[in-house]
C-alpha cells in the first residue's frame, strides 16, 4: 500500500495560518462572548439556574423598561413608516414644488444622526430649549418638562431613523417603472388607484425591510431614551446599561441582552424571508423612469405643500440652530437672544486649544481610522477566501464573520467585557476590560459584517477572466491580487472604510460600554456634556462637535455617494 | 503542432469532454465551433492549463503538457470580454505580461511600442486608459498583450460575442488579417458558424461534448458528415420521402428510407442549370427580399421547400405564381435516422 505523502508547501502552510487566525478571531471576539453571556445568565457559581428570570420580573425599573421598548418599537415602526414614506412621495412621486430643497432638509439625518441629533432637539424642546423658553414666556404655567418621556423619545426618534427610508425607499421608487403608471392611467385608474395599486406594490419589500429595521432599531433605542426619556421611560439599553455596571446586577443586564438578540434574530429571520420571497423585477423592455405625478384635487395639492414644508421645518431647524449658535458665545447660548454682537468663532479656536476640548475628538478619529482599516483588511482577506474557495470551512468563516449583524451592539458589548475581565489563554492570559484595546476590538467586530457584504458584493463582481487573464500571463495569485484585482475595488474598500469611519466618529452604544476613564471618546464625552445641560460653555462644545461631525459626514457622503452618482450620471 | 489526444473533462458526474482528438498544425486558424454548452471553450481552456482534463493528454510539438502550470505553458489567450485590466492603460495592459517575467524596462518599453504598432496602435493611444477605447481598439490591445510575451500559440475565446452585427464582421476581417501578419498558429472559439467558416483554416464541430467532423469549412458546409453537423452550419431543406419520390429521386440512387437534407442554394426555381436532373412544380407560397438574394417559400409534393435564388434584377415571383423547382440528386445529404 502507497503511503500518501504530507507535503507543507509554502502556499499551504500560509493558508493554515490564515484559518488559525479567522478560526481564533471568531472564536475570541465573535462567539465564545455571546456563548459565555448566555451562559453567565444561567450558569450561576457553577450551578444551572432560573432566579435570573424570577430576579428580572420582580425588578420594576427592568419589567418597565421591557414594557416601554415594547411600546416604543411597534409605535415606531407605524409613525417612522408613516414619515419616511410621505418624505419618498414627496421628492420622489409627487410634483411638489422645492423638492429638491426639501429632498437636502430630509436627508440631514444621513450627516446629523445619533446622539448629536438628540442633543440638538434637546437645545430646542428641553428644559431651557428655545421652543420651551418661548411657551414658557407665552404661558407662565406651562411644564418645562414637556419634551420629557414616551412621546418625545417617539419625536425625537422619528425624524431620526428615516435615513432607511431616504436611501433604500427611495431607491426602490425609483425603479418604479413608469411605463406602469402611464398603462394605468390609459385604462383610466385614479390617482389614488395607480399609487396603491401599482405603485406600492413595488415599494412593498423594501417597506417590509425598512420596517424591521426601524422595529429593531426601536428595540435597542440607547441615546433617546437617555436623553429624552426621562425618569419614567428608560427602555431595554439604558438598562442594561445601569445594571452592567453593578457586578451584582450584571446576570440581569445579559438576560435583557439575550432578550434584545433573541428578538433582533428573530425579527431579521423574518427579514431574510421577506427577501427570499424576492424583489420586484422591471419586466418591462425600454424601462422609464417616473415622471413627477401633479395632485389634481387643488385643496389635496396645498395640503401636500404645507406638509412637506412642515417636516422641512422640523427637520432643518435644529441643525439649521445648532450651526447658528455653535458660532456664538456662552452668553447667548444661555439666553438664545441672537445680536449681531453674539457672533464669534471663540468657540471653534478653543476646541483646538484646550487639550480636553479636542482630545475626545482625537481619541475618536484614531479609534475610528484604525479600527475601519483593521476592518478593511480582515474583511479583503476574507473575501479572498471566499472568492477562492467554496467549501464549508470557508462557509463557517463567512457565517462567523456575519454574527454581529445578528446581535445588537449592547450583546456584543456586554459580552466582551464580561468575558475578558478574567485572564482567558487564548488571550495569552491578559484581561482586556478596562484596557484601551477592548474598544478597539468593539468598534472592528461591529463593522465586520457590514464590510464583507459590501466587500463581497465588489469581489463577486469582478470578471474572473481578468485572473485567468493575469495568470495566464504568468501572474502568481499575490501578485495578481496586488496589480490586478485590488486597484479595481479599491474605490468600493474605500467607500467602505470612509462609511465605516464615519459611523464609529460619533459611536455611543459601543463606546459607552467599553470606554477606557483616560480616553473617552467622543460619542460617551458629548452625552456627558448634554447631561448637565444648564451649562452654557458645555452646550456649545457640542454644538462645535456636531458641525465638525456634520462636515466630516457630509465629505464621506459626498466622496460616497455623490462623486459616484456624478460618474453614473456621466456615463449615461 | 497541437495534439489533444482522447481527452476527458468531468464536472462531478457530468462529462463535459469525451475522447476529444485533435491535431492542429503549425499557423493553421483552427475554430472550435459548436452550440452552448457543446464543450468548445473547456476543450480551449484545457489546451491553455485552465482545465485539468481527467483523461487523455495534450502536446504541443511533441512535448506533453497536461501537468504543465498555466504561465510555463506559453500559449496566449484573448478572453471574451477581452479581460482588459481596466484599471490600467493600454501600454501597462500589454507590459503585463514582460512585467511578470521581469524583463528591464528599456525592453518593455520597445516591446509595448512594436506590439502597438503591429496592432496599429499609436503611442498617444498607448497612453489612455482601455475604457477611452473603442470595440476595435480593445480588441487589438488584447491581442497585443496576449502575443506581448510571444507565445506559440494564441487562443481567442468567443472575443466577437458581445458586440454588434456590423462591428463583428469589421473586426473579423481585422482579426484574419492580424493572424496572418503574425503568422501564429490560432485557436478560435465560436459559435457563430458564418465566422467559423470565413475565418478558418479548419473547423472541429462539437455537440454534446464529442466532436462530430473536423475538416474544411468547405467540406463541412457541403459534405457534413453528420446529421447534426448538417443542420447546425447554414439553412438547410429536409426532404420527405413523397417529395423524393415524386421527383424520382428514388430512381437516382436516392436511399429514401434515411434523413435527407440539401441546402437552400442547391435548389432552383425556373433556373435550368446542367446538372439539375430532378425537377417538380411548384407553387410559390411566400418570399424575403434580402438585396443580395432572395428566399423563396414553395410548396411541391405536399411538402414545403425554401430555396435561395441569387439576385439577378429578374422580376420576383409573387405568391401563386406556378414555377418550376429543379434540383441534383447529389446534392443530397444522406443520413440514417
Amino acid at each position: 500500500m502507497k503511503e500518501k505523502k504530507i507535503s507543507f508547501t509554502p502556499e499551504k502552510l500560509w493558508s493554515i495560518a490564515v484559518f488559525a487566525f479567522f478560526a481564533w478571531f471568531i472564536f475570541s471576539f465573535l462567539l465564545f462572548p455571546n456563548l459565555n453571556t448566555i451562559v453567565s445568565v444561567f450558569y450561576q457559581d457553577g450551578h444551572f439556574t432560573t432566579e435570573v428570570f424570577t430576579k428580572l420580573i420582580n425588578s420594576e425599573k427592568a419589567m418597565r423598561s421591557l414594557r416601554n421598548s415594547l411600546i416604543l418599537a411597534p409605535s415606531l415602526s407605524l409613525t417612522v413608516g408613516f414619515v419616511g414614506i410621505s418624505l419618498v412621495l414627496i421628492t420622489e412621486y409627487f410634483d411638489i414644488k422645492g423638492a429638491n430643497i426639501l429632498r437636502l432638509g430630509y436627508m440631514t439625518t444621513l450627516i446629523y444622526g445619533g446622539i448629536i441629533l438628540v442633543s440638538g432637539y434637546k437645545f430646542i424642546y428641553g428644559k431651557t430649549g428655545i421652543l420651551t423658553s418661548l411657551f414658557v414666556k407665552i404661558f407662565p404655567n406651562f411644564p418645562i418638562d414637556w419634551f420629557e418621556g414616551y412621546w418625545a423619545v417617539l419625536f425625537v426618534m422619528t425624524f431620526a431613523c428615516t435615513s432607511n427610508h431616504m436611501i433604500f425607499l427611495r431607491n426602490a421608487m425609483r425603479s418604479v417603472d413608469f411605463q406602469t403608471v402611464e398603462a394605468a392611467q390609459n385604462m383610466g385608474a385614479s390617482q389614488f388607484r395607480i399609487l396603491t395599486r401599482v405603485v406600492f406594490p413595488v415599494l412593498t419589500p423594501s417597506l417590509m425591510a425598512v420596517t424591521i429595521l426601524t422595529f429593531i432599531t426601536g428595540l435597542s433605542a440607547t441615546s433617546a431614551p437617555l436623553l429624552v426619556g426621562g425618569r419614567d421611560f428608560q427602555t431595554i439599553t439604558p438598562m442594561i446599561l445601569t445594571f452592567a455596571n453593578n457586578i451584582s446586577s450584571r446576570p440581569l443586564a445579559a438576560l435583557l441582552a439575550l432578550f434584545l438578540g433573541v428578538a433582533t434574530i428573530l425579527l431579521l429571520t423574518i427579514m431574510i424571508q421577506i427577501e427570499k420571497r424576492g424583489h420586484y423585477m422591471s419586466i418591462s423592455k425600454v424601462k422609464t423612469t417616473i415622471v413627477k405625478q401633479k395632485i389634481r384635487n387643488p385643496v389635496l395639492n396645498v395640503l401636500a405643500h404645507v406638509y412637506a414644508y412642515f417636516l422641512f421645518l422640523i427637520y432643518v431647524v435644529p441643525v439649521s440652530l445648532v450651526v447658528l449658535f455653535s458660532f456664538t458665545d456662552s452668553a447667548t447660548i444661555a439666553s438664545k437672544k441672537l445680536t449681531l454682537s453674539s457672533f464669534t468663532l471663540q468657540n471653534y479656536i478653543a476646541i483646538f486649544q484646550k487639550a480636553s476640548s479636542y482630545k475626545p475628538f482625537m481619541v475618536s478619529i484614531c479609534y475610528s481610522a484604525i479600527a475601519a482599516s483593521i476592518a478593511a483588511v480582515i474583511v479583503l482577506v476574507a473575501c479572498r477566501i471566499l472568492q477562492k474557495r467554496k467549501d464549508r470551512l470557508s462557509g463557517a468563516m463567512e457565517y462567523g464573520l456575519l454574527i454581529p449583524w445578528l446581535l445588537p451592539t449592547t450583546l456584543m458589548a456586554l459580552g466582551l467585557i464580561t468575558t475578558y475581565n478574567t485572564p482567558r489563554p487564548w488571550m495569552l492570559n491578559k484581561v482586556l476590560t478596562g484596557t484601551s484595546i477592548i474598544m478597539l476590538i468593539g468598534y472592528v467586530i461591529i463593522k465586520i459584517p457590514f464590510t464583507l457584504r459590501m466587500t463581497k458584493a465588489a469581489f463577486f463582481s469582478l470578471d474572473d477572466s481578468l485572473e485567468d487573464a493575469a495568470r495566464n500571463m504568468g501572474a502568481k495569485p499575490f501578485y495578481t491580487f496586488m496589480r490586478v484585482q485590488l486597484p479595481i475595488i479599491l474605490p468600493t474598500v474605500l467607500a467602505i472604510f470612509a462609511l465605516n469611519f464615519n459611523g464609529l466618529l460619533g459611536d455611543y452604544d459601543m463606546s459607552v460600554f467599553m470606554y477606557h476613564p483616560l480616553n473617552k471618546p467622543l460619542g460617551v464625552y458629548i452625552k456627558s456634556l448634554t447631561d448637565s445641560e444648564t451649562n452654557a460653555d458645555n452646550a456649545a462644545l457640542t454644538f462645535v462637535y456636531a458641525v465638525l461631525m456634520m462636515i466630516i459626514s457630509a465629505i464621506v457622503m459626498y466622496l460616497v455617494y455623490g462623486r459616484g452618482n456624478k460618474i453614473d450620471k456621466s456615463k449615461d | 503542432m497541437i495534439k489533444l489526444e482522447h481527452i476527458e473533462v468531468t464536472f462531478g458526474t457530468f462529462k463535459a469532454l469525451q475522447d476529444i482528438n485533435i491535431d492542429i498544425q503549425e499557423g493553421e486558424f483552427f475554430t472550435f465551433l459548436g452550440p452552448s454548452g457543446c464543450g468548445k471553450t473547456t476543450t480551449l481552456r484545457t489546451i491553455t492549463g485552465f482545465i485539468s482534463p481527467s483523461n487523455g493528454t495534450v502536446s504541443v510539438r511533441g512535448k506533453d503538457i497536461t501537468n504543465t502550470p498555466i504561465e510555463k505553458r506559453n500559449i496566449g489567450m484573448v478572453f471574451q470580454s477581452y479581460a482588459l485590466f481596466p484599471t490600467m492603460t493600454v501600454y501597462e495592459n500589454i507590459a503585463f505580461g514582460l512585467q511578470v517575467k521581469k524583463m528591464n524596462k528599456e525592453e518593455i518599453r520597445k516591446k509595448v511600442i512594436e506590439m502597438g504598432r503591429k496592432v496599429d496602435l499609436s503611442e498617444d493611444q498607448l497612453k489612455k486608459k482601455v475604457s477611452e477605447l473603442s470595440g476595435g481598439q480593445q480588441q487589438r490591445v488584447a491581442i497585443a498583450r496576449a502575443l506581448a510575451t510571444n507565445p506559440e500559440i494564441i487562443c481567442l475565446d468567443e472575443p466577437l460575442s458581445n458586440l454588434d452585427a456590423k462591428l463583428r464582421v469589421q473586426l473579423r476581417n481585422e482579426l484574419k488579417d492580424l493572424q496572418k501578419r503574425f503568422g501564429i498558429t490560432t485557436v478560435y472559439v465560436t459559435h457563430d458558424q458564418e465566422e467559423a467558416l470565413t475565418l478558418s483554416d479548419r473547423i472541429a464541430v462539437f455537440n454534446k461534448g464529442v466532436i462530430e467532423q473536423i475538416g474544411r469549412p468547405d467540406e463541412i458546409y457541403s459534405h457534413s458528415a453528420t446529421e447534426f453537423v448538417c443542420n447546425f452550419i447554414g439553412d438547410i431543406n429536409r426532404l420527405g420521402e413523397a417529395f423524393l419520390v415524386g421527383t424520382g429521386a428514388d430512381k437516382a440512387g436516392v436511399d429514401t428510407s434515411k434523413h435527407c437534407y440539401i441546402r437552400l442554394e442547391r435548389m432552383h426555381v425556373n433556373e435550368h442549370m446542367a446538372n439539375d436532373t430532378l425537377k417538380t412544380e411548384a407553387v410559390v407560397e411566400d418570399y424575403e427580399f434580402y438585396g443580395l438574394y432572395i428566399k423563396y417559400t414553395v410548396r411541391a409534393l405536399g411538402q414545403t421547400v425554401k430555396v435561395v435564388e441569387k439576385n439577378s434584377g429578374k422580376p420576383l415571383y409573387q405568391k401563386g405564381d406556378t414555377v418550376t423547382l429543379s434540383y441534383n440528386p447529389a446534392d443530397i445529404m444522406q443520413y440514417e435516422g
